[in-house]
């Protein structure tokens, strides 16, 4: 059975369901059962995944467009799997969150999550580059709808913000990849786009030049995913869009959207630019740097809890792309870590903020105080996820951040010394946040409130408890999900020259595609 | 140059014939009938069947071409020459007539009492574009394009009694004979310098002497910037707007497809005598390559600033004749001319497919001939007519060429056949301006789809329209799908000119 098509199309199928769905009451729950189903379906990869292997698995192949050698190439590996977990994984979470909060035009809205599910999915698992582009760009479309639709009031600002700065970038990735399909035609024999034979191709590298083929081509992917990281200075994009996007959009975008971005540095930029990677890499450790304390800096002075949670986004994403960038496992493992207790811890904090808005109708701090009295049940899981985003021990926010820390130490001690400042700053608006909001005397709002019960409800509890329970399980028992990652991320730092992944369990059909045989050694 | 013909030649240019004859049968019936407009069957049955039956004519020289493994025939002693791309631009100009038709039919821009005139008119300019396709002779070109444009100059007029429409007219007309008038001086000067106008003979008589001959040089950049006005490409281009605002909007979902695909192809045979491989013509080169980044940035950036939609379309078109040219480019550099006509000609099949769509679309809406459809009469389109705001999106975003719609494969084509042969600024101009696109192309979607204020209430009986729309829209996502195998149709065609 082809698994891997099997997790990337379902959504497809399921929006197909929901689109002609007779009852429009029906389309919560049934989505809700769908997006289930599909966690249960990706579950499946997780089992069946062999952890020892750095190769990839359960890989599909077929021509898509011969003619330019662009085929329609699935895989996985330690690095890419547990993305698509995540994306499973919140794609129920997601559905939760817009329970209440998503009024109008219901149908359109699950059909966009389950696109952009497809689409987000697609982009995690492609090895050819131009399918991996197709999802990536096209992902940009829900995402643009559920912003654009369903968002606050100056929606449509952020969402054409959005779109046209995520595709600002992309489009010259556009460009370096058809140059490296140009590049294999001469290398290779025939034009490709498959990333295996990216890996192959041997570039032109004039160190300290930024004219030479393997610099530009780098930075040319670079800049495409520096912008969806984003990185600063590319982030003026995100506190738009998180700010303006509905609860469930916000949860997508942070929880997955984001690690598009560092998925897809450590994907294309880190192997395929070896020399372009060690050269240039100090711009990007020091945007990360720059990027977690000018992050944690600006979340500090933020009036509105929506806000600074993205503006701790841009902090926590500057950990990652420190971490890719050390070059050593730890840094790398943390990174890959990160990734995921960011899309979860994040992800949760939207939710929460969401939840609270969708009662008082307010995001700002100062009206707030003393909400732990009318609110028990909601202040204590929302002090954990704010423990979790500070990286407190025995919480997953813990690992990925030490781990990165200490991958940032053995290379570069000055960048790790003001990188740990931000974990101390990160602690300080995070706290300051709670302490206005939750203690304290009554605020305005919640004088207004007294009496009044308004404390979560059962479906809301059933949305943050499978997230509370992955907090603490990725905080204490780390090792489960490691050792997943564990063998690509060897293998990645081993091969740093010469980077190449082999197909496990590859099939007779695979081995036949013509292009795929002619080899010409470097 | 012997002037006697096989009678068998007759034979492929049937679609020519057919075209031609069944045109007359609505003026004819109206004159017989005392002037009195003809009814469905005159008037669009048979018209529609006529432009059918010429595609099916042009499919089955096609069919007996590949059957019988010619790649190319030359019909009246070489005037015309019938090839790969000769068929599939005649099936597809076929097409966008017989389209056109449909919406002339159902477009309240077009005076219903004139309508067997505009059959007549759109139908001889088809035959114009037909003989433009199949000209292996610069002179029978230019007859083709006078033939095409006269016709076009008179829908152009009696498409609306507005000012606006007869400024349009006026305006198409004296530049456009302008612009023909310096072709057919162009081709004057090559011809006194070259000895030949006729293309497979200027291929062996270009060589480095000729080209370092001035009258030579001042007849192709003549010739070249003759097409370059109907192609509207920088500085040529401004013309555009103003007609297309002022005709009917059938007829500039005709001109907007037929004419530039035509031209191009023109151009396209013009450049594919390997004329700008030389080191003399590398200053055409120069030229050529800053057309197509001032066109593309100029059509962008003009489009953002537009609020009325038949304006915001004819800019993009603008646009998109300067990412054609990228690829025109890539045909004029001495190995990578397969790859660049193949990747120009599924540019221009994919831009015909989704303009026609959009411009389907705006005929659908328009509620009487003097309306000009604004960006913001879109309000509520989503909520009213859920699945041709559907279509006018996927139509949109392909012209924006955001994947996986044929609109990015397009771009991705042209944009490979430029790069392998190092035209990387020009691309990377290009693309920039693909980004500054998206920003207006989106904004149709903002007004349709997220704002909630009811806008103007569509016609609901314009069923033939809509079902453009929607066959556009599919077709947009199907190529884009699977477009290897049509890709793969059009190189084998393009091979057969080179």
């Amino acid at each position: 059975m082809n698994l891997l098509s099997v997790i990337t199309f379902l959504p497809i199928l399921f929006a197909l369901v929901v689109w002609f769905l007779p009852n429009e009451k029906h389309v919560r729950p049934v989505s809700l059962g769908l997006s289930i189903v599909h966690f249960f379906v990706s579950i499946v990869l997780l089992v069946k995944f062999d952890i020892s292997s750095a190769g990839l698995q359960f890989v599909e192949q077929t021509p898509w467009v011969q003619s330019a050698g662009i085929s329609y190439f699935l895989g996985v590996d330690g690095i890419s799997i547990w993305l698509v977990i995540l994306t499973t994984f919140l794609t129920p979470i997601t559905i939760l969150g817009g329970w209440t909060s998503i009024q109008k035009k219901t149908r359109g809205f699950h059909v966009s999550i389950f696109v952009l599910a497809t689409t987000m999915i697609g982009t995690f698992l492609a090895m050819d580059a131009i399918l991996f582009y197709v999802f990536f760009e096209a992902s940009l479309i829900p995402m643009y709808f559920i912003i654009g639709i369903w968002g606050g009031k100056n929606k449509i600002y952020a969402a054409t913000k959005f779109f046209i700065y995520t595709m600002l970038g992309s489009v010259f990735m556009l460009l370096s990849i058809i140059t490296l399909m140009v590049l294999a035609e001469g290398q290779l024999g025939q034009m490709s786009s498959s990333l295996l034979d990216f890996y192959k191709l041997d570039l032109n590298f004039l160190p300290g030049q930024f004219l030479s083929t393997q610099t530009l081509l780098f930075f040319g992917f670079a800049l495409a995913f520096a912008i969806k990281v984003p990185l600063f200075p590319f982030h003026t994009w995100l506190p738009d869009a998180h700010v303006q996007a509905p609860t469930p959009g916000s949860v997508i975008l942070a929880g997955v959207m984001l690690k598009m971005g560092t998925y897809g540095l450590l994907r294309f930029c880190l192997p395929l630019f070896p020399e372009a990677t060690a050269e240039w890499g100090w711009i990007f450790l020091a945007l990360g740097v720059v990027g977690i304390i000018y992050g944690a800096l600006v979340a500090m002075v933020q009036p509105d809890m929506k806000k600074l949670v993205a503006y701790s986004s841009v902090s926590h994403m500057g950990y990652v792309v420190m971490g890719l960038f050390t070059l050593n496992a730890h840094g790398l493992t943390g990174s890959i870590f990160q990734m995921l207790s960011h899309g979860i811890s994040t992800g949760a904090l939207f939710l929460l903020v969401g939840m609270i808005y969708e009662r008082t109708h307010s995001r700002e701090i100062k009206e707030y105080g003393g909400l732990a009295v009318v609110a028990p049940i909601f202040s204590i899981f929302f002090i954990i996820v704010t423990l979790s985003s500070i990286a407190v021990p025995m919480t997953n926010g813990f690992v990925g951040e030490y781990l990165i820390l200490m991958g940032t130490f053995m290379v570069n001690k000055a960048y790790a010394i003001l990188a740990v400042t931000g974990v101390v700053l990160g602690a300080c608006y995070m706290l300051w946040m709670v302490k206005k909001v939750f203690f304290g005397p009554p605020g305005k709002l919640i004088k207004d409130f007294q009496g009044k019960n308004l404390d979560l409800n059962k479906t809301e509890v059933m949305t943050l408890l499978p997230v509370v329970v992955l907090i603490f399980w990725m905080g204490l028992f780390p090792g489960h999900f490691i050792k997943y990652t564990k063998a690509s991320v060897d293998h990645m730092i081993n091969a740093k020259q010469g980077y190449y992944l082999k197909i496990e369990g590859r099939q007779k059909k695979v081995a036949t595609i013509k292009y795929k045989s002619t080899r010409v050694t470097r | 140059m012997n002037l006697s013909f096989d009678a068998v030649d007759i034979k492929y240019i049937l679609p020519l014939i057919i075209l031609f004859t069944v045109s007359l049968v609505p003026v004819l019936v109206k004159v017989f009938n005392k002037n009195k407009e003809p009814g469905k069957i005159y008037n669009f049955l048979t018209p529609m069947l006529g432009a059918l039956i010429a595609a099916g004519a042009s499919a089955g020289v096609g069919a007996e071409f590949l059957s019988k493994g010619i790649s190319s025939k030359l019909l009246f002693s070489g005037a015309l020459v019938m090839d790969g791309v000769s068929v599939l631009a005649g099936i597809l100009v076929s097409l966008c007539l017989g389209f056109t038709i449909v919406l002339a039919k159902e477009s309240p821009s077009i005076n219903k009492n004139q309508l067997s005139e505009a059959v007549f008119l759109l139908m001889n300019a088809a035959v114009g574009m037909l003989t433009v396709l199949w000209a292996n002779n610069l002179l029978v070109m230019f007859v083709g394009i006078e033939m095409m444009s006269l016709c076009l100059y008179i829908l152009v007029a009696m498409s609306m009694e507005l000012k606006l429409s007869k400024e349009a007219a006026l305006k198409y007309f004296v530049l456009g004979s302008f612009a023909s008038a310096i072709l057919v001086y162009g081709i004057a000067f090559i011809y006194g310098a070259a000895g030949t106008v006729y293309l497979p003979e200027l291929i062996t008589q270009i060589n480095a002497t000729l080209l370092s001959n001035g009258y030579f040089l001042l007849g192709l950049s003549f010739v070249l910037f003759g097409l370059a006005f109907k192609v509207s490409l920088f500085p040529f281009y401004s013309w555009t707007p103003d007609v297309y605002q002022g005709s009917s909007t059938p007829l500039v979902a005709f001109m907007a497809t037929g004419v530039k695909l035509v031209a191009f192809v023109a151009l396209l045979r013009l450049i594919a005598t390997q004329v700008l491989q030389f080191q003399e013509a590398a200053v055409f080169l120069q030229v050529l390559q800053w057309m197509a980044v001032v066109t593309i940035l100029v059509g962008n950036i003009a489009a953002l600033r537009q609020d009325n939609l038949k304006r915001m379309l004819a800019y993009s078109s603008v646009a998109h004749s300067g990412y054609v040219l990228i690829g025109l480019l890539a045909v004029s550099s001495s190995d990578g001319q397969v790859l660049g006509a193949s990747s120009v000609l599924f540019y221009l099949f994919s831009y015909v497919i989704m303009t026609f769509g959009a411009f389907s679309f705006l005929s659908f809406l328009e509620k009487s001939h003097e309306s000009a459809l604004m960006i913001s009469d879109l309000r509520g389109m989503a909520s009213r007519r859920p699945y041709i705001a559907l279509s006018f999106s996927v139509l949109l975003l392909s012209l924006a060429g955001i994947p996986p719609t044929v609109g990015f494969f397009g771009k991705f084509y042209l944009f490979s056949a430029a790069i392998s042969e190092g035209f990387y600024w020009v691309v990377a101009w290009g693309v920039i301006g693909s980004v500054i696109s998206v920003y207006f192309y989106l904004r149709p979607l903002v007004v349709m789809f997220m704002s909630d204020e009811q806008g103007v209430d569509v016609e609901p009986s314009r069923l033939g329209t809509q079902n453009i729309i929607f066959i556009t829209a599919i077709l947009v996502l199907v190529i884009g799908f699977v477009s290897n195998p049509f890709y793969l149709h059009i190189q084998s065609a393009i091979k057969t000119i080179f």
